[in-house]
């Protein structure tokens, strides 16, 4: 009985260390899905790979502008506003593309709920402008 | 019309990943400045920031696919290859 017993701890204390080491990162089907949703056309397996990596990337840069701007305004929270700014700077938020186009058309009903107000029951419609 | 695509987004994975950058930063949980419009959040208990980072990261992801997409017709390829990703990421 001491045979099985020592064989156990060795994948164990593997499969630990594998565990640690994972990072937080976005799914990569899901990258692989959005990013094949948009490009409308095969794309080689290595690159899907670039696009991870470019996403990670991304997150990276994201947060640290984040942080500039919330810093800036003296705050320790991203609020709306800091977000907004940074995709007018991005290019993406125009005046001719405002905020709420692009939220109506890339996100899902449900978030679009909760981005835009929509006229509630008992005729009262959320803000009232 | 056309395939669906899985629409929602990693919200605790969005979350952690800016924790993992910058682990003091927070994300608000409802803003109400801004525009009018803003202060419907405070009826919910969601996170509209992290909505937010998710449609930004859609637009990057988009962004990135045109580039790519332009780079392939350019060098005459059917296929996105990686070379033209790495193009494409440079230029965004």
């Amino acid at each position: 009985p001491l045979h099985p017993l020592q064989a156990k701890p060795v994948p164990k204390s593997l499969r630990a260390s594998r565990k640690k080491a994972c990072e937080p990162e976005v799914a990569s089907s899901l990258i692989k899905k959005i990013f094949s949703h948009y490009v409308k056309m095969p794309v080689a397996r290595d690159a899907f790979k670039i696009v991870e990596k470019c996403s990670e990337r991304y997150f990276q840069q994201l947060s640290s502008d984040l942080e500039a701007y919330s810093n800036h305004a003296g705050r320790k929270t991203v609020e709306m506003a800091d977000l907004e700014v940074l995709m007018r700077r991005q290019g993406l938020v125009t005046d001719k593309m405002p905020l709420r186009v692009l939220i109506e058309r890339y996100l899902p009903l449900e978030y679009r709920k909760l981005l835009i107000p929509v006229a509630v029951s008992g005729n009262k419609v959320i803000p009232c402008k | 019309r056309r395939r669906r695509m899985k629409r929602t987004a990693p919200r605790s994975t969005l979350r952690k990943i800016i924790k993992k950058h910058k682990p003091q930063l927070r994300l608000a949980a409802n803003s109400d400045l801004l525009e009018a419009w803003l202060f419907y959040f405070t009826f919910k208990q969601e996170r509209p920031g992290l909505a937010m980072v998710h449609l930004n990261f859609l637009l990057f992801l988009h962004r990135l696919a045109e580039e790519a997409r332009t780079n392939a017709f350019a060098s005459k390829s059917k296929i996105i290859k990686p070379e033209h990703t790495i193009a494409a990421a440079k230029v965004i």
